[in-house]
């Protein structure tokens, strides 16, 4: 299977730059993902890619290939569209042979491949039906079969599973994840979920009006976001971020401080924050980065309960920090349930917190 | 969809019932007059005479004869009936060929001057073609077509087709590109993928497209009564007319039965397309 290289690749559409010089490249059977908000560029990506859109600007490589200029048919790509995009007026067994039809293979080839395919989807029992006479389950595993029949070195997805039910979602999360893995199609996967990017990619590229603003692995970007932008983004419940803080160095330690709390950093993080020239922060941890306790002490931050968000496993509560009325969630141990409008106070994992430059919102640490 | 329905109407209330039987009489009396005009029509064909204009007399087949003996001062009725179809064929199938492809690239391509063009199809629509008609008489006579029966298709489907070309883009505007790039990433070549996807999506749309150029080309009739000169070209429009408007018989019973030939393909085709035409009234025409 090829890999894929993209160097500096632009889609303008006359005034909008859809796509304005991303680069990123994904190994021989790689799964990656494009994830990323509304109308920020992602199945514009895709379809150059798919060769559906001219670039702009840039290059694409499918292993040294350049192959900008080669028509879609040629590319030897599947493509799974967002809405499905089967062919209303063939039926299930036609959508999936048709790519087949320009192969010069027999009927009775044509046939058995069908059946095989469409017996590892599970449709074999829906092939005589219309696209409108089945779930959308069903239509998206005919979508599925239909990229995959002509056995394609490169997989294309947008969006696939934007259209089903929680529960199909999660369900078909996990097989396109393991079928991948199985035939090890290169695979790039545009999302919005980024619980789907995490779960089923080995990188992940956050995209951002246009850009990319990180690429790295799940962990990489959760662990270590690039900027406040891919901190809120990954995550559910994404990053807290509380603003205003100072440093300042006190016999030998360092402190980061506001109004209302001042903690004691690890020194190790002296270096990059003071490097960084800048004197305000943002201060950011992780709902699950943070303790509670009924008890004041120097390193919390006071708040009131504001509502309780139970989720079965664990609780999110939700804090309103009283001196600037910022709203936090943190994850409770369920031993230790506050209640609405106790104060309680937070005292975030000091090993965990991130540092943010409030004008440029990149990460400082 | 018949299911629901049955269903649906299974919760009807009786006010509603009410309310649909209305609305049926009320449909009932407008279409009175129209359809007392066409049963009037066809008795008066078949009978010998009327008493007092609306009573029929006797049976007879006499009003019909021109099917079979030779009318005097008219062209044999066979050979007019052939020269309407092939105008009406001929206005069809050229209006479908060019509207179809006209159609896609309005919808689908932008290229430079598309939106002038769509006003300019708008604008040309509200102009009577009789306006034409100075014009059209030297460009027929320069091309030689003066005459011609294939003269007369040209310019009634010229006429046709820029009307035709907006429904058609309309019916384009219907069919997600996704279904066109899935096309493309299959491995077809784009005029492979409208063939394949695009057309068979825009049925409804040609076919109320052909009905709409076989019925205008089959009516013409202002055309071929000022550019047909020979009585070989006559088409049936032109033979009611001058059934019509002659003054040797005024023989109603012949009228009517002319007339009623000459109804026949309209009622056929209307009735094998009212399907597509109903789709067309409910799904609308997307500008
Ligand atoms: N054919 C086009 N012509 C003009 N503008 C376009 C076209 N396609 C996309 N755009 C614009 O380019 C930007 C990126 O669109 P794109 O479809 O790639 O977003 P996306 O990331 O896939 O968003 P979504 O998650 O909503 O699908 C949007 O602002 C969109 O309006
Ligand atoms: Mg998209």
């Amino acid at each position: 299977m090829p890999s894929i290289r993209v160097k500096n690749l632009k889609k303008y559409f006359g005034k909008v730059k859809a796509v304005d010089g991303i680069n990123f490249e994904a190994e021989d059977g790689e799964f990656i993902a494009l994830l990323g908000p509304s109308g920020c560029g992602k199945t514009t990506t895709l379809l150059m890619l798919a060769g559906i859109y001219k670039p702009t600007d840039g290059e694409i490589f499918f292993d040294d290939k350049l192959v900008n200029n080669v028509p879609p048919k040629y590319r030897k790509i599947g493509m799974v569209f967002q809405n499905y995009a089967l062919y209303p007026h063939m039926n299930v067994f036609e959508n999936i042979a048709f790519p087949l039809k320009t192969l010069k293979l027999s009927r009775e080839k044509i046939r058995e491949k069908v059946l095989e395919i469409a017996n590892r989807m599970f449709i074999s029992e829906i092939l005589e039906r219309k696209p409108t006479q089945i779930s959308g389950g069903q239509q998206q595993r005919v979508a599925l079969a239909r990229a995959l029949v002509k056995e394609p070195e490169i997989l294309l997805f947008d969006e696939p599973l934007s259209n089903l039910d929680a529960n199909l979602r999660m369900l078909m999360r996990a097989e396109i994840k393991r079928l991948q893995s199985e035939l090890g199609i290169t695979s790039v996967y545009v999302t919005h979920d980024q619980a789907e990017a995490m779960t089923m990619a080995s990188r992940i590229a956050v995209f951002n009006f246009g850009k990319i603003v990180q690429y790295g692995t799940p962990d990489e970007i959760y662990d270590k976001p690039s900027n406040m932008f891919v901190a809120s983004f990954i995550g559910n419940p994404p990053m807290n971020f509380l603003k205003g803080f100072s440093v300042k160095s006190v016999n030998s330690e360092l402190h980061i401080f506001r109004d209302d709390v001042e903690l004691i950093l690890p020194l190790k993080m002296k270096k990059g924050i003071f490097e960084s020239g800048v004197e305000k922060f943002i201060l950011g941890f992780r709902p699950e980065d943070c303790e509670i306790e009924f008890e004041s002490s120097s390193n919390s931050i006071p708040g009131t309960v504001y509502v309780l968000e139970p989720l079965g496993r664990d609780i999110i509560i939700n804090v309103k920090i009283e001196s600037t009325g910022e709203m936090v969630k943190v994850f409770a141990d369920k031993s230790k349930i506050p209640e609405r409008d106790q104060t309680i106070h937070l005292v975030p994992k000091i090993e965990k917190i991130h540092l943010f430059d409030p004008e440029s919102e990149l990460t400082i640490i | 969809m018949k299911k629901n329905n049955g269903e649906l109407g299974f919760f009807k209330r009786n006010s509603e019932k009410i309310m649909t039987i209305t609305i049926i009489l009320i449909l009932i009396l407008i279409t009175l007059p129209i359809i007392i005009g066409y049963f009037w029509l066809i008795i008066r064909s078949f009978s010998e005479d009327m008493v007092r204009g609306f009573v029929p007399t006797k049976l007879t087949l006499k009003n019909w004869r021109f099917l079979w003996s030779e009318m005097k001062g008219y062209p044999n009725i066979w050979v007019t009936t052939f020269n309407t179809s092939i105008v009406a064929l001929g206005v069809m199938a050229i209006e479908v060929l060019i509207t179809s492809l006209g159609g896609y690239a309005l919808s689908r391509y932008d290229f430079p001057g598309r939106s002038s063009i769509m006003k300019l199809i708008l604008a040309l629509h509200a102009f009577p073609a009789i306006s034409l008609m100075v014009a059209v008489f030297y460009l027929l006579k320069v091309l030689n077509l003066l005459d011609s029966l294939f003269g007369i298709i040209l310019l009634k489907a010229s006429l046709e087709i820029p009307w035709g070309t907006w429904i058609m883009k309309g019916f384009y505007d219907g069919v997600p590109w996704e279904l066109e790039m899935a096309g493309l990433i299959d491995g077809y070549s784009r005029f492979e993928t409208w063939i394949k996807i695009v057309l068979p999506l825009v049925k409804p749309g040609i076919a109320v497209t052909a009905v709409f150029a076989f019925l205008s080309g089959w009516s013409e009739f202002v055309f071929i009564n000022t550019f047909i000169f020979s009585q070989k070209f006559w088409t049936l429009s032109k033979y009611v007319k001058g059934i019509i408007g002659d003054f040797r018989f005024a023989d109603y019973g012949l009228v009517t039965a002319v007339g009623l030939f000459y109804m026949l393909p309209t009622i056929i085709f209307f009735f094998f397309v009212s399907k597509h035409m109903i789709k067309l009234t409910i799904g609308g025409v997307k500008g």
